[in-house]
């Protein structure tokens, strides 16, 4: 925030400041999260809005259950590949500006679940801002993703974002940078996964 | 009841049909049919032996081997308190066995769940879609020929994402 001058003799204060600085410092404290909680992760997740963890210090307690309503939506546990089209649903409802943490690290990288079923990584479908390690994560865990998601809220230009105008439907989340080991069956490099059953298919072909 | 009670009774119910008794390491009664009689076996077992639910429908990849899989069922008499298990061995080429499910209406999710992780058909479920995976997907991945890591799993999502978008576009 900028400088806070000193109220004048008539007692009528002000505030100098950036419109960029004054949009992010009430978007980045007042994140009303979307739970999306896939999996264990949602226990986790739920604890950290109730009044232990107390999410509400940092201005994040309104967890909305309707995607209208939300800004931050927390992708907490296992991505399928069935659930994906919800879920992209869900974000391409909640209205700009929004942003995105995956929370524990089958969101992230698939974590354990290698499998055909598992989104190796919501970001092959999703715009990720933070991603948070564990299984499941702290509650602490990501509360230190919201207040490194603030200061990542607290550097956009909100401004010239709107000057700019709409912008156009993006590549995000078509699933072009999709990694997943064993994912072309006939030609890829990466299927050399140790129950790969390729390799003993060629062997009987001999 | 003893488990030479079950085999008397089910000795009993299948008389006239070929079947053989495999020794299983958990003790349940177990009878190996050809699959051109199961389905009477399935029939008698509920008529004669007195087997009133089907707790499991399930089949077994001993890929490479030819036939390649096993069907297996396995019934539960509330009456007699016992259990029996039916195995049958089908070709991997266009698997079908008839189904049960007319029955044992309950073994009908069994049966499509069978269906949807091995490929197998069962002639005459009156329903026959996939389960678990999603509709429109082609492969069966319990089979031991289907790779770790899946074969194009994100095929479908990319189909109804295109599609999605093209409609964006065309609105726009």
């Amino acid at each position: 925030m900028g400088s806070l001058k000193p109220a004048d003799s008539e007692g009528l204060g002000f505030l100098a400041t950036r419109v960029d600085e004054l949009i992010n410092w009430g978007r980045k404290n007042s994140l009303w999260p979307m739970p999306l909680g896939l999996s264990c992760c949602g226990i986790e997740l739920m604890a950290m809005i109730g009044p232990k963890f107390d999410l509400a210090r940092f201005g994040a307690e309104a967890a909305r259950f309707s995607p209208r309503q939300c800004d931050l939506l927390v992708v907490a546990g296992t991505l399928t590949w069935k659930m994906a089209e919800a879920v992209r649903v869900i974000y391409d409802q909640m209205p700009d500006p929004k942003w995105v943490i995956a929370m524990g690290v089958c969101s992230s990288s698939g974590g354990m679940y290698d499998s055909y079923a598992v989104v190796q990584g919501v970001d092959s479908i999703l715009p990720v801002d933070v991603y948070v390690p564990g299984c499941p994560p702290r509650p602490d865990a990501v509360i230190d993703a919201i207040i490194k998601l603030q200061k990542k809220i607290e550097r956009e230009s909100p401004v010239r974002r709107l000057l700019k105008g709409p912008g156009v439907i993006d590549e995000t989340g078509t699933g072009r940078n999709f990694k997943q080991p064993n994912f072309a069956f006939d030609h890829s490099s990466l299927d050399l996964h140790p129950h790969d059953p390729k390799a003993k298919i060629e062997e009987l072909q001999k | 009841m003893t488990a030479t009670n079950t085999r008397e009774r089910v000795a009993a119910a299948l008389e006239g049909l070929t079947f053989e008794l495999v020794d299983t390491r958990d003790g349940m009664l177990t009878l190996r049919v050809p699959s051109a009689t199961v389905r009477t076996v399935l029939e008698r077992l509920h008529g004669r032996a007195g087997f009133e639910q089907n707790t499991l429908v399930t089949a077994v990849d001993r890929f490479p081997e030819e036939p390649r899989f096993d069907v297996i069922w396995q019934f539960l008499s509330y009456d007699h308190n016992d259990r029996v298990r039916v195995e049958t061995r089908i070709s991997g080429a266009n698997p079908s066995v008839p189904t049960c499910t007319d029955l044992w209406s309950g073994a009908s999710f069994s049966e499509r769940e069978c269906f949807d992780m091995f490929g197998i058909r069962f002639d005459g479920h009156p329903d026959l879609r996939r389960l678990l995976m999603p509709q429109g997907y082609t492969h069966f991945p319990l089979r031991k020929d289907f790779p770790h890591g899946g074969i194009e799993p994100d095929r479908l999502y990319r189909e109804w994402d295109a599609k999605r978008r093209a409609e964006w576009g065309a609105n726009a």
